[in-house]
């Protein structure tokens, strides 16, 4: 069984969504514990679990920490809950079953980091999970787990929630960061880099909701404990959201590096009946595609990026055989051209160029001389871009034109989709 | 941007086949123009901040998997730059290819054609013609007016962000915001107010294409057309450069030409958009003379002849000290100097001014702060009631000192105390002070204060008029000689002599350029009125030249050459840009042809640089200036 539980181990217990239920559970033993043994203490647990960012660029988080320079404050940390990577949803779970799991790890890390002023900037579209979270919150600072003096303690974090308005590139951390400053939410120049410059120019680590939901159980149990759940490589374990055409799309927890992903696509019950597998996006929009041939890779860090993709921000959408992939392709670079802030040119331009070219494909119009301008379009785009949005807007595609080049051609001059009107002449 | 200053030894980077040395904290971009090679840019821009967001100038450097912005990236010792290699040349071509997809090319009828960045970087770099079947483009508004003087065509924007970084950095008056997103993104005025700024007419420079354009130049000429001369803005003391832009001996526009001690290459709407004035046509074209009961066009020679009987006459029945001469401040280091030599040497009359209102107590103390020395000092003490309304730059100068420069800039109403001021300057070792020349015995005094209090303190006056500062080391004022000698006999001011020439005291009055303000002036209309003789140099109709009793033709600034010496003290060229419209002599050449028909020969050619001769060696500070220098007044007293 490659379920394990670590971070929806409680999921579903009484009352667990509030304060009492959570403390039930053992909830913010990982916290006082914290205060007790100190900030060196958390930040070596942290390093000994191995834990990795969740966020999707999978950065070790303790090294990150440690970027943060010596003896400069005020610094500050900002829980990233802008999750908008399309097929990902696991953030929202976390904050819909265990809001106080987060809520203590943010103040594990604040208190790890000596930070004084905590952010959570949460996706604008989360209106209810804002309210639940607002009022986990308001919990946590009446019982003295967060403000001036935490558990009666010398240490106070002040912990703020904040809303976006809904915009993929506000996820990047730094867009996260001027947009929580009011400005316009693009990245900005680097360097300098958060830990040095972030937050109104001051130190400042930017870590995702399920990377801060682990630190509970790290303390608590040993980073140790944690990292065995895994494997070397990959420790620990994970939350992936598997959607697409599986039988029983949702959120499921597994141990990293020795689960498989068909393994992973069993626990959402398998292809939808009477249909095969295709093709997977593991990561989330942003990642290449993989294959048949891939489905018994573990999902390990290095075994997936060997594969050519990512394990990105914790996704696994699954498309069958009904699939049209030039479609998939479409769908994925309209997302990006949508998203895409404007901020430089091969993003703003490329993303909109690439979606007319691929409406036009997969509307069987365009001609073979103009899909041949694909892969041209893409290289001015990937690795040219200022921000990775930019960049990944290339990766699906080019990904999916290289597995399954007779698809992309069969759509030139068609007239119409191909591979939907075969099923429909199936049909 | 400028480079970062830091201390250390320089870095040897090699670019392409060249090595060049250069120092820590530079750009890439920084080497690139060092090592002479030309790296195409659109959003980074000498005074602004680096932003990286066109990643036009995206080139490989050796170690590094991407290619790297080389306006946002600092060079490292030893680093390999390569700015001509396939992946760098296809990713131009393909960045291009993106910025025309949504561009509308209407380069026909496009202010900038011809000396716009888009197309000069296409025609070298681009592609041919685009590869996309994409028939509609992505629309926005043409020609919205932005304010009375400036015009946007969001559908000709790169988006490189200069103009909103503009507002941020240099003004801080941020009016023009980005607005929606991706491939929809526009830039617009903030709630779409019209703009406000004084400083608008610099947008359409820092434009890099046709989108930000000139309400006034709008079809008015083509780059080529245009014939460029270097000279001085007109508009006040402040001395920034400009180059005259000139079409068919029309102004089409005054453009920055940046001189970073002086204007760092930014103008003010009052002087960018001054010279329609100069357009004028209705000019004083013929030198003219009053016979018997009216005035007529007369030679040249004859008007001399008449001008210089009519003075001598009057000095022969009422003394040299019947005879008034007067300026404004526009004229011409080299004229100023001659009028004065005219006046006290030839005519042997000390009534002389380049203004109406007295300026007493007038030393070179009160200019011994340079403009750029303001970013150098620890603190700026701005003294009165906003000086830099009447030098506009100077603001952002200011604006400059203490954001990027992060000095301290102290806004002290008048009647400061020195000593209240020591508290807000503690920890500064060097301070300036700034003042409006209505101000300036103050400043003076407080600076002196200061002084006293150990500080290192000197004072930046702004003077009012072009060439003002010129005239006063000139001496072309009642009580001090060139060079701020004082006058053994002093004469009256300005108005003193209207009044006297009103009264009947002044006989004779000699004009040069004068102040076409002056004539709302009662005491002017009184004077011209009363005198017998008034000789009147002018390029413009009006009382004075109406009522001359001989005129002659003079010239406009855009017209004539020589220098002009600037608030702080600077020796700068103004240049011949248009041809008068009439072949007579320049208005020196009259003065100094009146000097020999008044029976004293000038000794030299009436020409600007025989005269500027004269000038450096009556006036020791000035010499070797004329190349735009500051004339150097020795240490205070
Ligand atoms: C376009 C873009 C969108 C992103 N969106 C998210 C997001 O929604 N949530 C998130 O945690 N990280 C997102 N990231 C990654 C963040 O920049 C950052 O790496 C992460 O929040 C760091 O947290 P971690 O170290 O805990 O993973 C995004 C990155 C990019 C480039
Ligand atoms: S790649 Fe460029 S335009 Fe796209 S989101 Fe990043 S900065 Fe904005
Ligand atoms: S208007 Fe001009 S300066 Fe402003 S962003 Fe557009 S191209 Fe750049
Ligand atoms: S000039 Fe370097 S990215 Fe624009």
């Amino acid at each position: 069984m490659p379920e394990v539980k670590v971070l929806t181990r409680h999921f579903g217990a009484p009352g667990v969504t509030g304060l009492e239920g959570y403390r039930r559970v053992g909830g913010y033993r990982g916290l006082e514990k914290a205060l007790r043994v100190g900030p060196e203490a958390v930040a070596a647990e942290v390093k000994a679990s191995g834990l990795r960012g969740r966020g999707g660029a999978a950065f070790p988080t303790a090294t990150k920490w440690s970027f943060l320079p010596q003896g400069v404050f005020p610094r500050y940390l900002c829980v990233n809950a802008d999750e908008s990577e399309p097929g990902c949803f696991k953030d929202r779970v976390l904050l819909e079953e265990m809001p106080h799991q987060l809520i203590e790890g943010a103040m594990i890390a604040a208190f790890a980091l000596q930070v004084s002023h905590a952010f959570i900037y949460i996706r604008g579209e989360y209106r209810r999970q804002r309210e639940l979270l607002e009022r986990a919150v308001r919990e946590a600072y009446s019982a003295h787990l967060c403000g001036p003096s935490v558990l009666g303690g010398e240490w106070g974090c002040e912990l703020i929630v904040h809303g976006g308005a809904g915009a993929y590139i506000c996820g990047e951390e730094t867009a996260l960061l001027d947009s929580l400053e009011g400005r316009r939410g693009q990245p900005r120049l680097k360097p300098p880099f958060p830990a040095v410059k972030g937050l109104y120019g001051q130190p400042t680590v930017v870590n995702n909701v399920e990377t801060l939901s682990n630190l509970p159980y790290i303390v608590v149990e040993g980073g140790a404990a944690y990292a065995a759940l895994g494997t070397e490589g990959s420790p620990g374990s994970r939350l992936f959201c598997v959607s697409g055409h599986v039988q029983s799309p949702g959120t499921f927890e597994v141990a990293m590096g020795k689960t498989t992903f068909r393994e992973l696509i069993e626990l959402a019950g398998g292809v939808r009946p009477g249909h095969h597998f295709k093709a997977m996006q593991p990561g989330g929009g942003s990642m290449q595609i993989l294959g048949p041939q891939h489905l018994d890779l573990a999902l390990d860090f290095k075994a997936v990026s060997d594969a050519g993709s990512s394990l990105g921000a914790g996704a696994l959408v699954v498309m069958d055989e009904t699939t049209c992939l030039v479609d998939v392709s479409m769908r994925l670079v309209d997302f990006y051209r949508h998203e895409s802030c404007g901020k430089c040119v091969p993003c703003r331009e490329g993303t909109y160029f690439e979606s007319e070219l691929m409406h036009r494909l997969e509307a069987g119009l365009a001609t073979e001389a103009e899909l041949g301008t694909l892969p041209d379009v893409c290289r001015a785009m990937d690795g040219r871009c200022f921000c990775p949005l930019g960049d990944t807007a290339t990766w699906f595609v080019m990904s999916a034109y290289r597995m399954f080049p007779e698809e992309f051609h069969s759509h030139c001059g068609a007239g119409a989709c191909p591979v939907r009107s075969a099923l429909g002449a199936a049909a | 941007m400028a480079a970062v200053e830091a201390p250390g030894e320089l870095l040897r980077v090699t670019i392409d086949d060249r090595q060049v040395e250069v120092a820590p904290g530079s750009l890439v971009w920084d080497a690139c123009e060092k090592a002479g090679v030309y790296v195409p840019v659109y959003c980074a821009h000498k005074k602004l901040e680096p932003v990286a967001v066109c990643r036009m100038c995206l080139v490989e450097i050796e170690g590094m998997p991407k290619l790297q912005p080389a306006c946002a990236t600092r060079v490292s010792q030893g680093m390999q730059i390569r700015t001509a290699t396939d992946q760098v040349r296809d990713f131009r071509r393909g960045n291009l290819e993106f910025l025309l997809l949504n561009h509308p090319l209407d380069c026909p009828v496009c202010d900038r054609g011809g000396e716009c960045d888009l197309q000069d970087f296409t025609q070298r770099y681009g592609p041919g013609r685009t590869r996309s079947a994409i028939t509609d483009k992505v629309h926005f508004d043409k020609a919205v007016r932005l304010s009375d003087r400036i015009l946007l065509d969001q559908e000709r924007c790169i988006l490189c962000w200069r103009c909103v970084r503009y507002y941020e950095e240099v003004t801080g008056e941020r009016e023009i915001v980005l607005q929606e997103r991706g491939v929809h993104t526009l830039v617009d005025t903030f709630e779409h107010r019209e703009l406000q700024s004084e400083f608008q007419g610099n947008l359409p420079e820092i434009c890099p294409v046709g989108a930000l354009t000139h309400a006034q130049y709008r079809f008015r000429a083509r780059p080529w057309d245009l014939r460029r001369t270097a000279s001085v803005c007109p508009k006040c003391s402040y001395g920034c450069n400009i180059f005259i832009d000139a079409r068919e001996e029309q102004i089409a526009r005054f453009a920055s030409n940046d001189n970073p001690d002086v204007d760092d290459s930014w103008l003010c709407d009052r002087g960018r958009y001054s010279f329609p004035e100069l357009n004028r046509t209705e000019r004083v074209l013929n030198p003219e003379a009053r016979l018997g009961g009216g005035r007529q066009p007369v030679a040249h020679s004859e008007a001399l002849a008449r001008a210089a009987g009519a003075l001598l006459r009057v000095r022969g029945d009422h003394g040299a000290g019947a005879v008034g001469f007067l300026c404004s401040p526009q004229v011409t280091n080299e004229e100023g100097f001659l009028l004065q030599w005219l006046a006290r040497q030839v005519v042997g009359s000390p009534h002389l001014d380049h203004r109406l209102e007295p300026l007493p107590e007038l030393s070179p103390e009160q200019f011994r702060l340079g403009i750029a020395e303001l970013e150098e000092r620890d603190a700026v003490v701005v003294l009165g009631d906003a000086p830099e309304r009447s030098a506009p730059v100077l603001t952002l100068r200011l604006f400059k000192t203490e954001t990027k420069r992060r000095r301290r800039v102290l806004r002290v109403p008048l009647g400061t105390p020195a000593a209240s001021l020591l508290e807000p300057l503690q920890g500064c070792r060097s301070v300036g002070v700034v003042a409006h020349q209505e101000q300036r015995s103050e400043a003076v005094a407080l600076s002196r204060s200061l002084a006293g209090a150990g500080l290192s303190s000197s004072v930046l006056t702004l003077v009012e008029g072009m060439n003002a500062r010129g005239c006063q080391d000139l001496g072309v004022s009642p009580a001090v000689l060139p060079g701020y000698q004082p006058a053994a006999e002093p004469g009256m001011h300005g108005r003193a002599i209207l009044e006297a020439a009103a009264a009947g005291s002044i006989k004779a009055l000699v004009l040069l350029s004068p102040d076409p303000e002056w004539e709302r002036d009662p005491a002017f209309e009184a004077a011209l009125s009363e005198v017998e003789a008034l000789i009147v140099v002018t390029p413009w109709l009006g009382l004075a030249s109406r009522q001359a009793t001989v005129l002659f033709p003079g010239r406009t600034v855009a017209e004539k050459a020589g220098t002009v010496t600037s608030t702080e003290g600077r020796v700068q060229r103004v240049r011949t840009a248009l041809q008068p419209r009439f072949p007579f002599p320049p208005d020196l050449r009259v003065l100094g042809e009146l000097g020999g028909a008044l029976g004293t020969p000038l000794g030299v050619q009436p020409l600007a640089g025989p005269v500027f001769s004269l000038i450096a060696e009556a006036v020791p500070p000035y010499r070797g200036t004329q190349g735009g220098l500051r004339a150097d007044w020795g240490a205070p007293a």
